[in-house]
């Protein structure tokens, strides 16, 4: 008999990995449309549900930018302490366009594959 | 009445309840304790400490100055269970470690030993009883008289477990948080229950 309860846990780690990997290619393409702070995108990407916890995006952030991706800058803001801005780095955006590839051709094969 | 406390979280003051701040406090040494890259660790605390006091800035008002147990518990649920946020992005990890063979290494076991530890530690390593290793060493030593050289240079060689990540690597488990933080219990129940018996 399968266990329901590992069933559901596993489903939920499949969609977790899916989410992984789409996220940290979202981070990214958000950031090169201009820079921005952790919580402006955190509602970019607590609207389109791609983020169910916000704890989720600073791990990321911060090893996208250990990982020489990402760069910060300190900005005063109007309201309350001075925020971090994050921006694309050359390197985040080569990354980027590999990503953006590999997106499309990740699609166009699951389409072929789940529309046959 | 309620005794209030103030903090300093992200450059911020905030006067929040007693209640309120210890929950805080336990949440972030979660968070802490959960990130064991200490240059991740840093970032990823800071950052979300910012969020906490961008987030107790839209809970306060002239009318309520104070943060509350429930004001944390909300942003709490907001920010997700350390389990969560590191689950999210350690999925991949996690997976690979539970399908890939455990890392396993030889060490001398310091908590099973007579003289080096050395039949301990071989004994962890084929998960056999050390005991068994022990006689066969012994038979060995007094039949053809290697066994003690052997013991002698597997002692010098073999280092000895002494962390607790060598510790687990020495039994195959995968070093992660939360064997560690298994572990580091065990340790304290064993501990206790020492103390307990010596104290008879």
């Amino acid at each position: 008999m399968i266990n329901e309860k590992l069933l559901i846990m596993d489903l939920e780690n499949v969609k977790a990995q899916m989410r992984k990997g789409v996220l940290e290619f979202c981070i990214l393409s958000l950031l090169s449309k201009g820079d921005g702070y952790a919580t402006d995108l955190l509602n970019k990407l607590k609207e389109s549900e791609l983020i169910v916890v916000e704890g989720t995006l600073y791990p990321l952030l911060t090893r996208q930018k250990n990982a020489g991706l990402l760069s910060y800058r300190w900005e005063e803001s109007t309201q309350g302490p001075p925020r971090k801005y994050y921006a694309l780095t050359d390197k985040g955006r080569e990354v980027l366009k590999e990503l953006q590839s590999a997106w499309k051709g990740l699609i166009d094969s699951v389409d072929s594959i789940v529309n046959q | 009445m309620k005794k209030t406390l103030t903090i300093n979280l992200a450059n911020q003051v905030f006067h929040i309840d007693e209640d309120a701040f210890y929950r805080l406090r336990e949440y972030l040494d979660r968070i802490e304790a959960h990130f064991s890259d200490k240059d991740e660790r840093s970032d990823i605390v800071s950052d979300i400490e910012t969020r906490f006091g961008e987030l107790f800035g839209q809970k306060i008002s002239p009318q309520k100055q104070v943060i509350i147990l429930q004001d944390v518990e909300e942003i709490i649920r907001i920010m997700g269970d350390p389990a969560e946020i590191g689950g999210e992005e350690k999925a991949e990890e996690r997976d690979y470690a539970a399908s890939a063979s455990k890392p396993k290494r030889l060490y001398r076991d310091p908590e099973n030993r007579v003289l080096g530890g050395v039949c301990g530690g071989i004994g962890q390593y084929f998960k056999i009883d050390s005991l068994i290793v022990r006689i066969v060493f012994l038979v060995v030593f007094f039949g053809f008289g290697l066994g003690l050289l052997i013991y002698i240079i597997l002692w010098i060689v073999v280092p000895e477990a002494r962390t607790t990540a060598q510790k687990l690597e020495m039994r195959g488990d995968p070093v992660n948080a939360t064997n560690i933080g298994n572990f580091v219990k065990d340790e304290f129940e064993n501990v206790k229950k020492t103390l307990k018996g010596k104290k008879r």
